[in-house]
């Protein structure tokens, strides 16, 4: 796998032209990959996930670049529910940037940023992504600027691409009082790929970002979807993760509450059928007094599938009137089934309000035949009774036109 | 319209029904009332196709076998239970839920369904002969409603689904005078000569509001005594010891 790694890293950095630091900065990333290698079970936030294991035995001969240039397909399927902001990748290069409803004195998209931010070691993932991002996209919303039209990242590949690992990377940043309704959404004509993203944010005081994550058509891609949030004081960070398409995803959320009054929403739902295996992992970090965090996780199992949910939060000692809450509730239609739960919680200040919860277990029989005795047959019984579990998550979105979308990706009916 | 012969109902080897008989006409209206423990309970969800009871004996719905039916299968064909505990089912909106339903049955009686105006100009109509708060209905399906709200929710739902037999399963367990009133309205609005009711109740105060044309007494899983609805008064004063 080295020697794989290393040829497609020299071919990439000679098509690419970085720059001399970028190069520097791309082989630090690159050593410190080559070092940790895939994350494996022995890993303690990889023990329910052990993603080495997972890439061997699904994709075979992977390779890590992948320079050949696809075309924009018109079987390419764009939401068309609502007017929009887009961001194309295929095959994790930029095919499209399109910001026509928005002044583009105040949002500027940039793909020739300086890399040197963020380039600290989180995990070999990360690095693995900065190393190889094929795709480095920087977003920045100016002060006082509020976007129009929610922006969509449409991360598309098509059937051309196999046993690739893709490396994407945005960068975003929230200037003071801004507003930003990011979706990040995946399309996949391919398969057995490793499809690696990593997002940065920083929100400045009072910007308000609405980020949310779907990943609904199924496929046998195996993703791992990281972001890393930074707040400023009284901003907000609103995060919503769909997660029912893929084989494997792993979706970890990293949060830094560094200052006053800003606070934090990480809300989803997992939804999962035969042998998918999704996680979703979660940091809280409550560094200021004031701060607030909040997290409802829903899972619903078929099958053989697997969910997980590790969810910390931790309180520095300066994090006074600290209120962070937990809660995540599965249901297992299958005895084959699995979910694991791993709430953390780490407190070093005294005046805090923490709390977690988590519940696991099947349809209750008792619902059911109220429903049935009211017509509905046993299949229509359960449905309604799984999209009514998985309803309370999905009503934390603010967003009403996205809020619809899960929905009909659901097959809600209104 | 219904016949129960030597019906008898286990559940985990227990012996709840040992032999009921019972025969309720088009239009009319039987109350049967029984202390705790005597299965009454058992008899609503027999009725209904709750799983989980072995039952023999003979259970005849219009010269149809009742035990062939599944649960739903049963509601379509106009079978109704009113819950003593109506489930709280968190998510789904009660609205959506009651379209869902009707039109379920609608659909295996091969009628037309209806669409999203004309059924809430029913559901409108409905809650307002009923004097029902429609705004409840918007709600997620029981959840957060009172006692009170939940059993006018049964009623409503009845009245929506216009069922042939309406078995009420202590409905009256929980109500204050004034949600037993106009449960009570609701239930006698619902009154014809086609559709019959089964009233299960520990008290006679329900069939002051409700007159029955039958009452019949259950006692360790056995119809012991029947009459009229004097009969009700006379336990109400001398209790159920004296008949078993």
């Amino acid at each position: 796998m080295i020697e794989q790694l290393k040829s497609d890293f020299n071919k990439m950095t000679e098509n690419f032209k970085f720059s001399e630091s970028d190069v520097e900065l791309r082989k630090k990333n690159l050593t410190n990959f080559i070092n940790k290698g895939f994350p494996n079970k022995r890993i303690e936030d990889w023990k329910f996930s052990d993603l080495s294991q997972i890439i061997s035995s699904n994709i075979k001969n992977l390779s890590f670049y992948d320079d050949k240039t696809y075309e924009s397909k018109e079987q390419i399927s764009l939401i068309n529910k609502f007017e929009h902001n887009k961001i194309i990748f295929i095959n994790g290069a930029i095919s499209k940037i399109d910001i026509k409803h928005e002044d583009d004195t105040k949002v500027l998209i940039n793909n020739d940023l300086d890399l040197n931010n963020n380039t600290e070691e989180i995990n070999s993932l990360v690095s693995l992504n900065h190393a190889l991002a094929s795709a480095h996209i920087g977003i920045i919303v100016k002060e006082n600027y509020s976007l129009n039209k929610p922006l969509i990242l449409y991360n598309i590949t098509t059937e051309d691409v196999n046993s690739t690992a893709l490396n994407l990377r945005t960068d975003i940043r929230l200037e003071k009082n801004s507003n930003l309704k990011l979706v990040t959404i995946f399309d996949d004509q391919s398969e057995n790929n490793f499809i690696n993203i990593t997002q940065n944010f920083d929100i400045a005081q009072d910007a308000i970002l609405k980020s949310y994550k779907i990943d609904h058509k199924k496929n046998s891609n195996i993703k791992y979807f990281y972001n890393n949030i930074n707040l400023d004081k009284n901003s907000i960070s609103e995060n919503f993760i769909f997660s029912t398409g893929s084989k494997f995803i792993k979706n970890e959320v990293n949060c830094n509450l560094n200052d006053q009054y800003s606070s934090a929403f990480i809300n989803g739902v997992i939804n999962l059928k035969n042998s998918q295996h999704h996680e979703i992992k979660t940091n809280i970090n409550h560094l200021a007094e004031n701060t607030k965090s909040y997290q409802l996780i829903k899972t619903v199992l078929n099958d053989k599938s697997k969910g997980i949910y590790q969810g910390k939060i931790f309180v520095d000692q300066k994090a006074q009137k600290t209120n962070g809450y937990q809660l995540s509730k599965a249901l297992l239609l299958n005895e084959n089934t699995e979910f694991d739960g791993k709430p953390e919680l780490e407190i070093y200040a005294d005046d805090v309000k923490c709390s977690h919860g988590s519940t696991s277990g099947n349809l209750d029989e008792d619902s059911i035949f109220y429903l049935m005795s009211r017509g509905l047959s046993r299949q229509q019984s359960k449905e309604l009774l799984i999209n009514g579990f998985l309803m309370d998550a999905v009503e934390k979105i603010t967003d009403l036109e996205i809020k619809n979308l899960i929905k009909d990706m659901m097959g809600v009916v209104e | 319209m219904l016949a129960i012969k030597n019906l008898k109902a286990n559940i985990d080897n227990k012996e709840i029904l040992k032999g009921l008989n019972l025969e309720i006409k088009p239009g009319e209206v039987h109350a049967i009332m029984g202390p705790n423990g005597s299965g009454k309970s058992t008899l609503s969800n027999v009725l209904s196709g709750k799983k989980g009871y072995t039952v023999t004996g003979e259970l005849k719905y219009f010269n149809e076998n009742l035990l062939d039916l599944e649960i739903e299968e049963r509601a379509h064909k106009g079978i109704f239970l009113a819950f003593q505990y109506p489930l709280e089912i968190p998510g789904v909106n009660t609205n959506i839920f009651l379209k869902t339903s009707l039109n379920a049955i609608k659909k295996a009686k091969g009628e037309k369904e209806l669409d999203a105006i004309e059924f809430l100009k029913l559901v409108k109509q409905k809650a307002g002969e009923l004097k029902f708060d429609e705004k409840i209905l918007s709600r997620q399906l029981n959840v957060g409603f009172s006692g009170g709200e939940k059993k006018k929710n049964e009623i409503l739902q009845m009245s929506i689904l216009n069922p042939k037999l309406s078995i009420l399963d202590e409905t009256d367990s929980g109500l204050d005078i004034d949600a037993l009133k106009i449960v009570s309205e609701g239930v006698n609005a619902l009154r014809s000569k086609d559709s019959s009711f089964l009233i299960i109740t520990h008290y006679q105060r329900l069939l002051d509001y409700i007159k029955p044309d039958f009452v019949h007494v259950l006692i360790d899983g056995q119809i012991v005594k029947s009459g009229g609805s004097e009969l009700a008064i006379e336990l109400e004063s001398k209790g159920y010891e004296t008949l078993s």
